[in-house]
C-alpha cells in the first residue's frame, strides 16, 4: 500500500507521495492513516468540476491518467471576458488556492500540450506557433503514456519528446505501438482530441450573478423569466428558435444543478419558456436543494434552428392558449415526456403490438400507409389480457355461452367471431408473454418454445355480448387440435 | 301597468324571466354544431359528468363521450385529449386507437395523458380546458378525487366557458354529489338489436341515456323523476333514437333516410321511463 496524499506536516517529516506505508510508519511514529474512498473522491471531484463552468461552459475531466485531478476547460472565445489568457489562468488558479486547493494550470492550443505543461513544467501560456518548440523540451512521460512504455523509451535513450520528431514513424509504431504516435499527434495538434463536456453545451445563453446568494425556488423562477426575455432577444437578433433550454444553477459551495425543458417546435417566446420552467420546477419537489445559496444562474439554449418572424393578431390573447403545441409543451414539462403520448400505428396484426405510444413532442415519423383493419376493434384494451374461465364452448370454433371474470359470472346472449390472428412467425423466438406466469413457464420448458408451433399461439377472437348489453372482446389461445387445453382471455371492451 | 297590483307585476316579471331562461342565450345558439342534426347535441364550453353504475360501463361511457365530442372537432379545434391515471388503465382498460374509427374520430387527433396522481390529473384538465385549440377533454375518474369539489368544478366550468372547450368527466358510481357541471348523464348499456344478416351477433351499441341535470335545446328537464331518458343507438350518422317496442323480429331495416329524423318527431313515441 502506498501513500497518495499528505498534509504539510507529513511532508515536512520527509514523507513523499508513492512511499510505502510500512516505510512511512517506520519513519514517523504517530502517523494517522486513512484509506482512500475512490468512488467518493471521484464523485466529489466531478461535482466540483461542474462549478468551473462559470468560467467557461465547456469543462471536462481528463481521466486518462487518473480518475480525478485533471480538468480541461475549453476557453476558445471566452478568454476576452476575463482579460486575456494570462489573466484568466491566473484568476482560475488563484481562486482555487483561495479555497485551499493547490493547482497548476497551463493554456495551450491542444489538450495534450496543456496537460504536459501543467504536469511537467510551471504555469505557461503557449501560442499556436510555439507548440512544437514547447513540446520538444518536455520528457516523454508528459505524453500520457503507460509507465512501462515510458521505461522502454528511456531504455532506448529517447528521453525527450524532441527526439521523437525526426524518427521514422513506421519503426516507432512497430516498436511502441500506435498509442505513442496518437499521443504525439494529438499533442502537436495534427489529430483532434475528442472533448466531451460534462454539462450540455449551449450555443446561446444569458446569465445573472447575485451579490447575495438566493435560495428560494420562486426567486430562481423569477430570475429565469428575466433571463428568458434576454435570451429571447438574443435569439431574435439571429432569427433563431431553440427546442431545448437548460437552466444552470451554480451554488455557493461549488455544485451545479441543471434543469432542462424541451419544446416540440423551435420557439423563442419568453413567456412560454418561463412557464415551461415553472411547471418543470413543480416536478422537482424533493431534488431541489439550494445548499448555502445560488450565486449564478445561467439560461442556455441548444438545438437551435432558424425560424421566421411571426405576425400576431391585434386582438389575440398573448397567453399561449391558442396553440395546441404549446399546450403539449406545458403538459410535457409537468408530466414528463411519457406522460403525454399519442398513438402511432405499427404494421402488426397482433392487437397489443399494433399500436405504439410515442411522446407528443417527438416529431411524428411519416410511416407508409398501413393496410386497413376491417374487423371491429374495441374501444378499450386491457394492457395485459386477463384469464377467464369459459367452459362449454362449441368445439372447434364456437364462442362460450358464459364466462367467469374477476369472480363474477356473465352470461352471453350474443356473440360473433372468430377472428383468427396467428402469432407472428418472425418473432417466434421472442414469444409474446401474456402474463408473468407464462413467462416463467416458458423459461422452464425452453426446448419446446424454440420453434414456431402452428396453432399453439393462434388466437381466435370473439365479440360477446351479455344480457345487459355490455360487449367484451375475448379470445382463445391455441387451437383445439394442437393444444390439449386452450386458455381463454379477456382483452378489451366495446362501447 | 298601474292597474296591476304589486304582486301581479312581480308574477309577470317572474314569468318573463322564466321564458328568457328557457331560450338558449344567443352566443350558445350560434356555436352549436350545425350540419348534421344530432340528437343530444350540447353547446360548446360546458362541463359534462357521465355516470356509469360500475366499472363495467367503461367502454360505454368512453364511447358516449367520444360521440359527444365528434361534432365539436373543427379546423381550429383539432385536438381531443383523454386523461387517465396509470393504475386505472389496468383496471378499466386503456383507450385503444384502432377502435376510434367507428366513432368517426381520427386517432391521430387524440392525445393521451397518463398521470400518477389525481392532482396531476386535475392540473392537466385545467390546462387543457383553458386552451382554445382543444375541442374536448375526456377524463376517467375511477376513484373520487377529494380535490374535485364544488369550487373546483365551478372553476373548471368558468374556464370552459371562457375558452369554449368542453370537458367530460367519467365516473363509475351510483352516488351523486354536488358539482357545478352543467350536464349530468347516466349511461346504462342495453341489449342491442342484432344485424339483419345474423340474428345471433351483437349489433350496434345501444345505450339507455338519462339526462339527470341540464337541458337540451333550452327545454327544461321534464317532470319525470330522475330526468329525461333516451334509448339510443350509435350509428355512423350519430345517435339515433330507438322505439321502445324495439324492432325485434323485423327482417329488414327501413331504407336509410338522407336526413336523420329530427328529434322533435321522437316526442310522440312512448319512452322507457
Amino acid at each position: 500500500m502506498k501513500l497518495v496524499a499528505l498534509d504539510d506536516r507529513a511532508g515536512a517529516e520527509g514523507l513523499f507521495i508513492g512511499q510505502n506505508v510500512t516505510d512511512a510508519r517506520a519513519l514517523v511514529a504517530n502517523l494517522e492513516l486513512r484509506e482512500i474512498d475512490r468512488g467518493y473522491v471521484e464523485q466529489k471531484f466531478a461535482e466540483f468540476a461542474d462549478w468551473h463552468s462559470n468560467a467557461s461552459p465547456l469543462v471536462s475531466i481528463l481521466s486518462d491518467q487518473a480518475p480525478w485531478g485533471d480538468l480541461v476547460l475549453d476557453i476558445t472565445g471566452v478568454e476576452h471576458l476575463f482579460g486575456g489568457e494570462h489573466a484568466m489562468l491566473d484568476m482560475l488558479v488563484q481562486r482555487l488556492s483561495a479555497l485551499g486547493i493547490a493547482a497548476v494550470g497551463a493554456v495551450a492550443p491542444t489538450i495534450g500540450l496543456a496537460w504536459a505543461l501543467a504536469h511537467c513544467t510551471q504555469q505557461r501560456v503557449v501560442e499556436y506557433d510555439e507548440v512544437s518548440a514547447a513540446l520538444a523540451g518536455l520528457p516523454v512521460a508528459a505524453l500520457r503514456l503507460h509507465s512501462d512504455q515510458v521505461e522502454r523509451l528511456k531504455h532506448l535513450g529517447l528521453k525527450q519528446i524532441g527526439q521523437l520528431y525526426n524518427r521514422d514513424r513506421r519503426s516507432l509504431r512497430a516498436r511502441f505501438g500506435a498509442p505513442l504516435l496518437l499521443r504525439l499527434d494529438q499533442a502537436l495538434g495534427h489529430i483532434e482530441e475528442q472533448f466531451v463536456p460534462r454539462l450540455p453545451a449551449t450555443e446561446h445563453f444569458s446569465e445573472r450573478h447575485f451579490a447575495d446568494p438566493i435560495g428560494l425556488i420562486d426567486d430562481v423562477l423569477m430570475t429565469a423569466r428575466d433571463l428568458a426575455f434576454r435570451l429571447a432577444s438574443k435569439l431574435e437578433a439571429e432569427a433563431l428558435g431553440a427546442q431545448t433550454f437548460h437552466l444552470f444553477l451554480y451554488r455557493v459551495d461549488h455544485k451545479v444543478m441543471t434543469l432542462s425543458v424541451n419544446a416540440a417546435s423551435p420557439t423563442r417566446d419568453a413567456t412560454h419558456i418561463a412557464r415551461l420552467f415553472a411547471y418543470r420546477a413543480e416536478r422537482l419537489s424533493g431534488e431541489y436543494e439550494a445548499g448555502f445559496g445560488i450565486d449564478l444562474i445561467r439560461l442556455g439554449a441548444s438545438s437551435t434552428s432558424p425560424i421566421s418572424e411571426q405576425q400576431l393578431g391585434a386582438f389575440d390573447a398573448e397567453d399561449g392558449t391558442s396553440s395546441v403545441i404549446e399546450l403539449y409543451d406545458r403538459m410535457t414539462s409537468r408530466l414528463g415526456a411519457l406522460g403525454v403520448v399519442r398513438h402511432s400505428f405499427v404494421d402488426s396484426h397482433v392487437p397489443e403490438r399494433a399500436v405504439r405510444l410515442e411522446p407528443v413532442i417527438a416529431a411524428p415519423i411519416k410511416a407508409k400507409p398501413l393496410p386497413p383493419i376491417r374487423a371491429p376493434r374495441p374501444l378499450r384494451l386491457l394492457p395485459q389480457p386477463e384469464p377467464i374461465e369459459a367452459a362449454f364452448a362449441q368445439i372447434p370454433d364456437g364462442a362460450p355461452p358464459s364466462m367467469i371474470w374477476r369472480r363474477v359470472h356473465y352470461r352471453f346472449v350474443r356473440s360473433s367471431g372468430p377472428e383468427r390472428l396467428r402469432a407472428e412467425w418472425s418473432l417466434a423466438h421472442k414469444k409474446l408473454m401474456l402474463t408473468e406466469e407464462t413467462a416463467n413457464a416458458a423459461k422452464a420448458a425452453k426446448q419446446l418454445e424454440q420453434y414456431y408451433g402452428e396453432g399453439r399461439n393462434t388466437r381466435d377472437y370473439f365479440i360477446a355480448e351479455d344480457e345487459a348489453g355490455r360487449r367484451f372482446w375475448i379470445f382463445r389461445e391455441g387451437l383445439f387440435e394442437v393444444t390439449a387445453t386452450p386458455k381463454w382471455f379477456l382483452h378489451g371492451f366495446f362501447a | 301597468m298601474q292597474g296591476l297590483s304589486k304582486q301581479q307585476a312581480l308574477d309577470q316579471l317572474r314569468s318573463r324571466i322564466e321564458r328568457i331562461e328557457k331560450k338558449p342565450p344567443l352566443a350558445e345558439a350560434s356555436s352549436r354544431s350545425t350540419g348534421e342534426l344530432s340528437l343530444l347535441a350540447t353547446p360548446r364550453g360546458v362541463i359534462h359528468e357521465i355516470f356509469g353504475d360500475t366499472q363495467l360501463e367503461a367502454g360505454n361511457t368512453l364511447g358516449f363521450a367520444l360521440a359527444q365530442s365528434r361534432p365539436l372537432l373543427g379546423r381550429d379545434r383539432p385536438a381531443v385529449i383523454i386523461l387517465q391515471l396509470g393504475p386505472d388503465g389496468r383496471e378499466l382498460g386503456v383507450p385503444y386507437g384502432l377502435g376510434f374509427k367507428s366513432f368517426g374520430i381520427d386517432p391521430e387527433a387524440v392525445v393521451f395523458g397518463r398521470m400518477d396522481n389525481p392532482i396531476d390529473l386535475l392540473w392537466a384538465m385545467e390546462e387543457a380546458i383553458a386552451c382554445r385549440a382543444v375541442a374536448a377533454v375526456v377524463a376517467d375518474i375511477a376513484t373520487p378525487i377529494k380535490a374535485l369539489d364544488f369550487t373546483a368544478s365551478r372553476r373548471l366550468s368558468l374556464r370552459a366557458a371562457a375558452s369554449g372547450c368542453s370537458a367530460f368527466l367519467i365516473r363509475y358510481t351510483r352516488e351523486r354529489e354536488a358539482s357545478a357541471a352543467r350536464f349530468r348523464w347516466r349511461l346504462v348499456s342495453a341489449l342491442s338489436q342484432p344485424p339483419p344478416f345474423d340474428a345471433h351477433a351483437p349489433g350496434r351499441p345501444r345505450w339507455q341515456v338519462t339526462l339527470e341535470k341540464g337541458s337540451l335545446d333550452g327545454r327544461r328537464v321534464s317532470a319525470a323523476p330522475g330526468g329525461e331518458v333516451f334509448l339510443v343507438d350509435w350509428t355512423e350518422r350519430g345517435l339515433e333514437r330507438v322505439a321502445t317496442d324495439g324492432r325485434r323480429g323485423r327482417a329488414q331495416r327501413p331504407a336509410p333516410l338522407s336526413v336523420p329524423l329530427p328529434a322533435a318527431m321522437g316526442d310522440g313515441l312512448s319512452q322507457a321511463s
